[in-house]
């Protein structure tokens, strides 16, 4: 909320710096955001009244001026075609900034210096509507008021010699919401009293009472309404004063009637509305809910079909507004009103709030209504505008008021225990200065005499202008931010109690830490996709019933679309060569609550994703380049598992291609599906704009998680050497390295110790559909030095078992050192 | 004899001149040093010579061999040398073979340090759900239905009742759901707000959210707590206030700011010239909070905080538009 400083000022004696002030209501809970000095962009600015307008000797369109800027006479050198004699001008002199420069296309500012022009010195500038960004009028210098005052600044003409601060009213604040709020808060900073402003109007002898009734049909809607007649006014624009508190705070003045309810509440926080009398049907107000699909057009020229929790305020036939949200276009206030009903009423937060909502209308009035409003200050408010109304555009105020208030909101008692506050603090107030903190703003305990110190428990009577205030805690809250939360010990606990359970390890972190140390950049993408990028049915997808954009409509079913958005970003930037991982979530819809690990039906799964691209290697003067493959993916795959010591996994290659890869592998550990390897299809590709090969890996990091060895076992070290012999065998292309190795464990006894493929080899020579593959195998044992023979005997059975299992032929066995 | 050993010294002599590479070099050893070279073939003539003489002869002979060989083996050192130098083995100046350089994401950085921090203070580790329902998100943190609160933080919604959470307090409510106190927790996590993407707001955010319920938990320490922590994460030179604000699910409620640490409190952009910068929010759980979980607001008491780690890590590293963060830009993520 934008509050003036000058405007505050009639309220309350501010009688610090403004920085004090502004950092003292910051640290009450009135954060002061931002500090506006609306005049500091016309610094350097004069009102000037030109004196004499002269050819200029050199050019035909410029002129030489002369020009009264109150302490001197400037020559000043013009170039608009309207100078005149006699005008006043605005005048802006050395060390001015000009907002915007007419020669400049894009209109950027610049700082005025004596300059010379064709020869002839001139001292300032008279400007233009559009260098002063006071409008777009570019032809000619800006004429103001012949009753100016010559040399005052242009700021002081504009009635901008003033402060705003820019103040963050927290949603449980309502009464802060107004000058006289803010000057409350002021007054109890620096304890001092505020000024409540003068409501002394002139009633005339004709009683409202036979202009206009009011019937609430809806008082759980509407626990009051207060209304004032006032005739005979004349529309016109608001004075000058009125104009510039309304624009310092950022209201556009309308007409004098509307300024005067906005003023009213911007000072005191409560929104009048003010209706033409003359335009309503019948001498009836009536407060009702509104029917079923009853349409209505508001204000703002927009017909809106309304819903029966809608509160209307009607006349005797048609609504004439939404209650506390926004006036009708029928009974507007327009050039024509004489005759002015002002309304001041008091609506339940809650049914303002829905309307507000549900027409998405937020104004002034339904933000003060929706908060909270003070329901004891309806009558004060449409007084002080009638005044100001009679004061401004003449008018009779009929006499009385019309107050429909069957059953009056009373000050709410709480609860204090000084004890509790004290405990919950960690601090030591005595009642009494507690006490005197509320009394400050205007919390007062119901038996004066209740504040002795030897009284631990008080009741206080709570101001109806603090709806937030209801219980025993909101009063210790604002004991704690009028005692300053900085006076608040700052301590640390002695007696922590630590957790008793070992720490978790974070895995997620050691597989982070891992691929990073590999060589892989970390990315944080964004889990809103766009539908085309699921990867699962259709049922199943979690969609954003709400959301930004399609581009952002369901959340990920994969992160494979994540990381290929980003790396299509990077090789738009040239950046072509990409090794990168995400752990992240994916989700979906799943069937039942009891599908484990789901919440309301949904499902969200952790996984990892490994993505590569471009060249293998950096580039370097000794390697040569080479493309990326599918074995670096499976590689990288693979010392993972190395590193966390996982077994029992088992890698299947599927040759049906499907929307995500066109080849890879699935990864099963303990014979469960845990992700795939493979090659980003040319479709996926395309749909990203790639136009090179990308291969990826992507897993649920809970199957590696859960699988992690986490105390790994300590075996001693074999003290005999160990003998190593390497087989070639030439089998069935179609049989896995993964099958044979398997065997060849399994018939390898205790003392084979690893199995290593070294070589393989396609060739006519050895048969079409077959494959050589050679493999380093390692014995030992841990009791003996293994003999060449034992070794042999081992050999022999494995050979044999390979030809009997997969028909293989032994193509050379050796031994190798 | 000794003519003759002399003649192959000669020759030798000239010989190894003409020989520039190793093939030469090769065919200077066999001719001379070879099992059936020059000097052999002069060993082999001493069994012919006289007895008395062959002593003398022989030592000449010797010496030629030691000659020889010097000559070759010398040779072959110079051409050893030269062949490096013309392949450039060993010029140290060259880089070495590259390797591929991974970094963290700036994000997943600050998340672990400020972790890191609140683990050796005794806080352990919960998580919640990125799909909420309405309850934990809003109504059980006492943010009642049509409250203006609500406005704080616009939602996406999945569908009437579940959205995607705003923030990570939820899971305070389910921790608290399922254990009775002491309760001390971080929640790290990601969160959404559905508000138009600009360099200070994107969709989706992180999230650091700390809880600790107990006997005798009083805003003193709330605060001794944070400021440790903003000591350990900031540097212990750093000034702090705490400012009153709200939430609705603490009170009383705050909000930490320390002093701007690039204008070091002169005010300057970054803190809009206030020379604060606002680090998280914090207070004291709201009673109201405690009878949505079953726990007695007479007995406990108890604190809570969250922090944005994007806002963390922007200000920490000097990033002045959100958007890149997520753009994971190699030219980017190669910075840290
Ligand atoms: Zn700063």
């Amino acid at each position: 909320m934008r509050v003036s400083l000058n405007w505050l000022k009639e309220y309350i004696d501010i009688p610090v710096s403004l920085d004090e002030l502004a950092n003292s209501l910051t640290m009450v809970g009135l954060e002061v955001e931002s500090i506006e000095r609306l005049g500091e962009k016309y610094k350097n600015f004069l009102i000037g009244q030109v004196l004499e307008v002269n050819a200029h000797p050199k050019a035909d369109k410029l002129t030489i001026c002369k020009v009264n800027v109150g302490k001197e006479i400037c020559p000043i050198v013009c170039g608009a075609p309207n100078v005149r004699t006699g005008q006043f001008v605005a005048v802006g002199k050395e060390g001015a900034i000009i907002p915007r420069n007419q020669h400049d296309p894009e209109g950027k500012p610049f700082v005025l210096s004596r300059v010379k022009i064709r020869g002839i010195e001139s001292q300032g500038m008279i400007c233009s509507e559009y260098e002063l960004d006071l409008g777009e009028d570019k032809e000619g210098i800006l004429v103001l008021d012949p009753t100016s005052e010559v040399g005052i600044p242009l700021a002081d003409y504009l009635g901008l010699n003033d402060t705003v601060l820019e103040i963050g009213i927290t949603p449980n604040r309502p009464d802060a919401m107004s000058h006289l709020g803010i000057a409350r808060e002021i007054g109890a900073i620096l304890n001092r009293d505020f000024r409540i402003p003068v409501t002394n109007l002139k009633e005339s002898k004709r009683s409202i009472g036979d202009f206009v009734s009011v019937l609430i049909k809806d008082f759980q809607n509407c626990p009051r309404y207060t209304g004032r007649l006032i005739f005979n006014i004349k529309i016109e624009p608001s004075p000058k004063w009125l104009q510039n508190r309304l624009t310092s705070v950022g209201i556009r003045p309308i007409n004098n009637i509307v300024d005067v309810t906005n003023y009213v509440l911007m000072e005191c926080g409560h929104p009048l509305h003010a209706f033409d009398y003359d335009k309503l049907t019948g001498q009836s107000i009536i407060i009702r809910s509104a029917e079923k699909n009853e349409t209505f057009t508001t204000l703002d020229h927009k017909p809106r079909v309304l819903r029966e929790d809608t509160l209307l305020i009607c006349d005797s036939k048609f609504p004439i507004a939404i209650a506390g949200v926004m006036g009708g276009l029928n009974s507007e206030i327009s050039q024509s009103t004489v005759n002015v009903f002002l309304e001041s009423a008091y609506f339940d937060p809650q049914s303002i709030r829905r309307t507000s909502k549900h027409f998405g209308i937020s104004t002034d009035a339904s933000q003060r209504f929706e908060r909270g409003a003070d329901p004891n200050i309806t009558e004060w408010a449409v007084n002080r505008a009638s005044y100001l109304i009679q004061q401004i555009a003449g008018g009779e105020v009929l006499i009385g008021s019309i107050d429909v208030y069957p059953k009056k909101i009373n000050t709410k008692e709480v609860e204090l225990r000084i004890d509790k506050l004290n405990e919950l603090l960690g601090i030591n107030l005595t009642t009494e200065s507690v006490s005197s903190y509320l009394n400050k703003i205007f919390i007062k305990p119901k038996d004066a005499k209740s504040t002795s110190d030897l009284n631990k428990s008080i009741i206080f009577e709570i101001p109806t202008f603090r709806p937030d205030v209801e219980r025993e805690i909101d009063l210790i809250e604002e004991v704690a931010r009028l005692y300053g939360y900085d006076n608040i010990e700052t301590k640390a606990r002695s007696n922590i109690q630590f957790p008793e359970d070992p720490p978790e390890k974070d895995f997620q972190n050691e597989i982070r830490q891992f691929f990073i140390g590999n060589g892989f950049f970390e990315v944080v993408s964004n889990s809103m996709q766009k539908i085309d990028n699921a990867t699962i049915s259709e049922e199943k997808i979690v969609k954003i019933s709400n959301p930004i954009s399609a581009d952002m409509a369901i959340l990920r079913t994969s992160l494979l679309p994540s990381i290929l958005g980003v790396i299509q970003t990077n090789i738009s930037h040239g950046s072509k060569n990409i090794r990168f991982f995400e752990i992240g979530k994916v989700y979906c819809k799943v069937n039942s609550d009891r599908y484990d690990g789901a919440i309301n039906g949904f499902y969200e799964e952790d996984r990892i994703i490994l993505a590569i691209s471009g060249q293998a290697l950096p580039i370097g003067w000794v390697e040569k380049p080479r493309f990326i493959d599918i074995y670096d993916l499976k590689g990288e795959v693979e010392a993972l598992f190395r590193k966390i010591f996982l077994d029992n996994m088992k890698f299947i290659p599927y040759s049906n291609t499907n929307a995500l890869s066109e080849m890879g592998l699935h990864i099963e550990i303990k014979g469960k599906y845990a992700g795939l390897v493979g090659k980003v299809s040319k479709d996926l590709l395309n749909k990203f704009d790639i136009d090179q090969d990308v291969y990826f890996a992507e897993m649920n990091i809970e199957s590696l998680t859960k699988n992690f060895k986490v105390e790994q076992k300590f075996s001693p070290l074999s003290i005999y050497p160990s003998v190593m012999r390497d087989i070639a065998i030439i089998i069935d292309e179609n049989i896995s390295t993964d099958d044979v190795e398997k065997q060849i464990k399994e018939c390898g006894s205790t003392y084979l110790r690893k199995v290593e493929l070294f070589d393989v080899y396609v060739g006519e020579q050895i048969g079409p559909n077959n494959k050589s593959r050679t493999f380093a195998l390692e014995f030992m044992a841990e009791d003996h030095t293994m003999k060449q023979k034992e070794v042999d005997q081992i050999m022999q059975k494995i050979m044999k078992d390979l030809e009997i299992k997969f028909n293989a032929i032994i193509r050379k066995q050796e031994m190798s050192d | 004899m000794l003519l003759k050993i002399n003649d192959i010294k000669q020759k030798a002599l000239i010989d190894i001149n003409s020989v520039k590479d190793m093939a030469k070099l090769d065919v200077f050893r066999i001719k001379y040093l070879a099992r059936k070279g020059l000097v052999a073939d002069l060993f082999d003539d001493l069994k012919n010579i006289e007895t008395t003489e062959r002593p003398a002869i022989g030592k000449s002979l010797n010496e030629l061999r030691n000659i020889i060989q010097t000559l070759f083996d010398e040779k072959k050192k110079f051409i050893e040398a030269l062949t490096h130098q013309q392949k450039q083995i060993l010029d140290l100046t060259l880089p070495g073979r590259p390797k591929w350089v991974g970094t963290q994401h700036p994000i997943t950085r600050t998340l672990e340090e400020i972790k890191n921090i609140f683990f050796r203070m005794g806080f352990s580790e919960a998580f919640g759900p990125e799909i909420e329902d309405d309850y934990h998100n809003f109504e059980a943190l006492n943010f009642p239905k049509d409250h203006p609160a609500r406005d704080m933080q616009d939602t996406f919604f999945i569908d009437e009742k579940i959205l995607l959470r705003t923030h990570t307090s939820p899971v305070q409510i389910r921790v608290m759901e399922n254990h009775q106190p002491p309760v001390r927790i971080i929640a790290p996590g990601r969160v959404y707000r559905n508000e138009a993407v600009s360099a200070r707001s994107y969709c989706l955010f992180h999230q650091v959210e700390g809880l600790y319920v107990d006997v005798g938990v009083t805003f003193s320490e709330l605060k001794g707590t944070l400021v440790a922590f903003a000591k350990q994460f900031y540097g212990s030179e750093i000034k702090y206030r705490f400012r009153p604000s709200f939430f609705p699910f603490t009170e009383p409620s705050a909000e930490m700011d320390i002093t701007c640490f690039i204008c070091k409190g002169k005010g300057c952009r970054i803190c809009k010239n206030t020379g604060w910068l606002e680090i998280l929010g914090c207070g004291m759980v709201d009673p109201g909070v405690y009878k949505y979980v079953g726990y007695d607001p007479e007995k406990y008491t108890g604190y809570a905080f969250g922090m944005g780690i994007e806002r963390i890590t922007m200000l920490r590293y000097g990033i002045d538009d959100i958007r890149i963060l997520f753009e994971n830009d190699i030219r980017f993520l190669q910075q840290f």
